[in-house]
């Protein structure tokens, strides 16, 4: 089952004019797979795309795609097809001819192009009526349905999505982004998603590849990205998280023992499991998400736990957030899940506790 | 919503509020072309205006296919300066608007300034620069031409290319809006789908200028209908257009009716042909649905 990767990219450089857009990125993507790229505006993920689409030339590096070497290939020759931000489709063109363009220009004959059509209007469930109307006229969700038409039509090895859901509102982003779910599940195409929202991300993509000025961070899986971040601007880039200071005194086999700081832990050690390997002695940090925190009793007997008082509470639905400072000034996010009576009131001294299975000790980095 | 869809002409304030620009129309466009419809049906005799109320001088102008060769002549002037202005200004407007982005003021200011400056002077300047013993010559007989190799003085083609240079800005400009409202996604997309430069050009660049190129020759076509610098000065007034008739019919001849048919003759005749176009090539939607 070991196949060569279908998208190979080796220690690709940048350089727009002293600007070091691109430092040294190597990704590679499996066939069939669907990869997210997620980042901070900037941080060099929709440059990396136009690489791989070949709009954009390399300062130095490589892309294979399909065991092919990339350098010279122009977009137009390449097996890719790319999705636009804001669609990019043509206003002078019906439906049905900017759908069939990709086809038109490898010389199919029009009935062919005709039979395509129809296909990749099933696909995207799009109404036949449309094919003759202007995209102008199409909503913003048929709009999306049409550009993603264009993309796949000419069956490409490698689609590429620009962030093409951003533009839309919650409701039809939730429809379309279960619809590239399906579809990536239909067709086997690999699909590369540059987005800035990690919920979508986390959603669709079978690997999330983090990225930030010009470098990836991580590239994992969604529960790996979530629950082992690799630095800590992961782990608050997605959503929001507990940082906690500490300083691991020994590594040993099974367990690591640390010294807290700003909160209690009577045996002060963990399974090295819970540990990133990239710490070894020294400062570092223990990464606990807000929902895994709890309210515990005072004398009821838990893991780590720590003393505040609550400062804010944010009711959303269905979890409540809960904001409390401990005495050194430590700000801390705590979710529950939501209740009609709130177990906490503002101004409430607290005691708050979690397990030692729910943490994750990373190394320190500029968050 | 219900306020608008009420409103009608009736409404009084919304005649109040029309009444300045109404009244401005009236006076400004409407009258003198009332006027000069009245006129047509007057004569002149010793110089002198007569209120006769005939039609001699519509008769006189559908009978002397002398006034209809000119009028043709110029249409087809008008026409050539449309297509050769659009044919320079594409490329021109084209690389301002995606190659020399960091010149691109400056470029501007340097066409700006060429175009504000008094058309007289300029056409002026062209007759020094292609006369027999002009610049033009003089160059060319330095790097060994033979001598007056450039003697295309007083024909039409100096009056077209006076008429070139001086509209030539208007192309410029109304395809350099065109051309850099032109979303970049777009090409890129179409690179994307498989086009090379060329194809890319002919199926999204040109056919989104669509309602540039047509702006550009309506405003170049009207314009050119109506020089008569052009051809009096480097055409040497041999062989006059429409608008050099009509100035020499009001001004040598004294004769008004004759000037303000041969006025309304050029207007009614350019005016359709605009339409006409406009309905042949579906550009009152810019050329593509909404």
């Amino acid at each position: 089952m070991t196949s060569a990767p279908i998208l190979d990219i080796r220690d690709i450089h940048k350089d727009y004019g002293g600007y070091h857009a691109l430092k040294g990125v190597s990704l590679s993507v499996r066939r069939g797979e669907f990869i997210a790229l997620v980042g901070p505006s900037g941080c060099g993920k929709t440059t990396l795309l136009k690489h791989i689409a070949g709009f954009e030339d390399a300062s130095s590096g490589s892309i294979s795609i399909d065991g092919r070497d990339m350098a010279g290939v122009p977009a137009a020759q390449r097996p890719t097809s790319m999705v636009f931000q804001k669609l990019a489709l043509f206003p002078h063109m019906t439906v049905a001819r900017n759908i069939g363009f990709p086809l038109k220009l490898r010389k199919a004959a029009p009935t062919e192009i005709d039979a395509r059509v129809k296909e990749m209007i099933t696909l995207m469930e799009l109404k036949p009526v449309y094919l003759e109307r202007f995209p102008g006229a199409l909503s913003g969700g048929e709009q999306q349905r049409v550009a993603l038409a264009r993309s796949m039509i000419s069956s490409p090895k490698l689609l590429l999505l620009d962030e093409p859901l951003s533009a839309l509102d919650v409701k039809l982003k939730k429809v379309l982004q279960s619809e590239l779910k399906r579809l990536h599940r239909s067709v086997g195409v690999t699909f590369v998603h540059v987005t800035h929202d990690l919920e979508e991300a986390m959603m669709l993509a079978d690997r999330i590849c983090v990225m930030r000025s010009g470098e990836i961070l991580q590239l994992g899986e969604p529960t790996d990205i979530y629950y082992r971040p690799a630095h800590p601007f992961v782990a608050g880039f997605i959503g929001e998280t507990n940082l906690f200071p500490v300083t691991v005194l020994s590594r040993g086999k099974q367990t690591v023992s640390y010294r807290a700081d700003g909160f209690s832990d009577d045996s002060q050690t963990l399974p090295t499991g819970l540990v990133s390997d990239a710490v070894t002695r020294g400062a570092a940090l223990m990464n606990v998400r807000p929902e895994l925190i709890r309210r515990v009793g005072p004398r009821e007997k838990v893991d780590c736990s720590v003393k505040a008082t609550v400062t804010e509470i944010f009711v959303r639905g269905g979890t409540v957030q809960y904001r409390a400072q401990t005495p050194d000034g430590r700000d801390l996010a705590v979710e529950i899940r939501g209740t009609s009576e709130l177990p906490m009131q503002v101004g409430e001294s607290v005691r708050l506790g979690w397990d030692k299975k729910d943490i994750w000790v990373l190394p320190p980095g500029e968050a | 919503m219900d306020q608008l869809v009420n409103r009608s002409w009736r409404d009084p304030e919304l005649l109040l509020k029309a009444l300045p620009s109404v009244l401005l129309q009236t006076l400004g466009f409407a009258a003198p072309l009332a006027m000069t419809f009245i006129l047509t049906f007057q004569r002149t005799r010793d110089f002198q205006l007569r209120w006769t109320w005939d039609l001699a001088t519509w008769a006189d102008v559908f009978s002397k296919p002398h006034y209809w060769t000119i009028l043709g002549h110029t249409l087809f002037m008008a026409a050539a300066c449309v297509a050769a202005c659009i044919l320079l200004a594409f490329p021109i407007a084209y690389g301002l608007a995606t190659r020399f982005r960091t010149l691109e003021s400056e470029i501007k200011i340097l066409i700006t300034f060429a175009f504000i400056t008094d058309a007289t002077l300029k056409t002026f300047g062209w007759v020094l620069f292609l006369d027999k013993k002009g610049a033009a010559n003089y160059l060319l007989e330095r790097l060994g031409f033979p001598p007056e190799a450039v003697s295309f003085l007083f024909t039409d083609w100096a009056t077209l290319l006076g008429m070139i240079y001086n509209l030539l800005p208007f192309a410029i400009f109304t395809l350099y809006i065109s051309i850099s409202n032109i979303d970049r996604n777009l090409i890129l997309a179409a690179y994307d789908a498989g086009a090379g430069k060329w194809r890319a050009h002919w199926e999204v660049t040109l056919p989104l200028c669509k309602p540039g190129i047509w702006a550009g020759s309506v405003l170049i076509f009207l314009l050119g209908v109506g020089v008569f610098l052009e051809p009096k000065v480097l055409g040497g007034g041999t062989s006059p257009m429409s608008a050099e008739l009509i100035r020499q019919t009001f001004e040598t001849r004294v004769n008004w009716p004759l000037g303000a048919a041969l006025t309304l003759v050029l207007m009614v005749v350019s005016v359709f042909i605009v339409l006409l176009f406009t309905r042949v090539l579906n550009m009152k939607r810019g050329g593509f649905g909404a």
